[in-house]
């Protein structure tokens, strides 16, 4: 056996090696920390075993197995969206070869000249200019609304409303420059993927506990790897529990006993 | 007596009260493009040493800041 035989088994040793230790560890990292769904929806990190849960195995292929239903749905709807959008700029170019007078414009020719003169820097404006842009706004809103629109139909409603507008906005880096236009709130609501209906309503900071989940696993020390030598599922195991863990946040948990109210309490003043 | 061509339909003054409470944002949303695309299309003319803003340079701006899918139909227009 040469050199050059000798050095691929040893990468592949190591490619093997490499591929246990992170599968394992994406699995013990998983288990342990809540997702943003549970944060978001206020429902505790840690929850304990009922004695009808099914083994562990079970649940983690029954999760996968949604997971993949989920992943294939989103690529779906991703792939019918593209598909209507082609189809919108298709028949934007359809609509423009059978046009055949271009004089009648949606908007004001003279509207459009003054908006561009507004800019002190611009200074002549050829006569094209004003009639692509009114070409180029409609188009606009159109692509837009369609975004909008999808948006819309994403959250099984029939009305467009503002929010949908933002999503749009927010989804798309070309309507970077709108982003000044749209509430902040609604931009960020967005950008969670969870609306106000699903936020749970709460009082004030001060009249929520917080709590902190520590770690599972107590951190033993840096991560280790052995370079070279195929190792067994229990070293692989070791090895993916001695990652270290990120610290997790303080989680406010929304308080279910009513608050006790006290009597007022009358100041005294100086006579 | 038969009803009058406008009864049929609802009064114009009270459609156009609801409009006008969508138009502003919508007018709002216009003017920002328009400027957005002037503006890069005069800073392209002063590069270039012009004064008169043409259809290519709008043409070349939509092309440069992610609206590609505008020109090919847009050139009909040109």
């Amino acid at each position: 056996m040469d050199k050059s035989e000798q050095t691929q088994q040893q990468q592949q040793q190591q490619q093997h090696v490499m591929g246990v230790a992170a599968g394992a560890s994406q699995m013990a990292y998983s288990s342990h920390y809540p997702t943003a769904s549970m944060v978001a929806s206020g429902t505790p990190a840690v929850t304990a075993p009922s004695p009808t849960q099914a083994p562990a195995a079970f649940s983690s292929s029954a999760h996968q197995l949604a997971y993949q239903q989920a992943q294939h749905f989103h690529h779906q709807q991703q792939q019918h969206q593209q598909q209507q959008l082609q189809m919108f700029w298709s028949n934007q170019m359809q609509e423009i070869e059978q046009t055949i007078d271009f004089k009648n414009h949606s908007l004001p020719l003279a509207r459009i000249k003054k908006i561009m003169k507004a800019d002190e820097d611009v200074r002549m404006i050829s006569a094209e200019a004003p009639v692509i842009f009114a070409k180029a706004c409609e188009m606009f809103i159109l692509e837009l609304t369609l975004r909008s629109w999808i948006h819309t139909e994403e959250n099984k409603r029939r009305t467009l409303q503002k929010n949908d507008i933002a999503a749009a906005i927010s989804r798309n880096d070309v309507f970077d420059f709108l982003v000044d236009i749209i509430p902040r709130d609604e931009l960020k609501e967005e950008g969670l993927g969870i609306t106000k209906a699903t936020i749970p309503l709460v009082g004030s900071p001060a009249d929520m506990p917080y709590y902190y989940v520590p770690p599972q696993h107590p951190v033993v020390g840096p991560p280790g790897m052995i370079m070279g030598k195929p190792i067994g599922a229990e070293q692989a195991t070791l090895y993916s529990t001695q990652q270290p863990r990120p610290p997790v946040a303080f989680m406010p948990w929304p308080h279910t006993q009513p608050l006790q109210q006290q009597p007022p309490q009358h100041q005294q003043t100086d006579s | 007596m038969l009803p009058q061509e406008q009864d049929r339909f609802l009064p114009i003054v009270n459609v156009s009260h609801i409009m006008k409470k969508v138009m502003p944002a919508n007018a709002k949303i216009l003017k920002y493009f328009i400027n957005f695309i002037t503006g890069e299309a005069s800073n392209k003319c002063q590069r270039e040493k012009r004064k008169t803003i043409n259809g290519d340079d709008l043409l070349w701006v939509m092309t440069t800041l992610g609206f590609e899918d505008y020109v090919e139909p847009l050139k009909g227009y040109l």
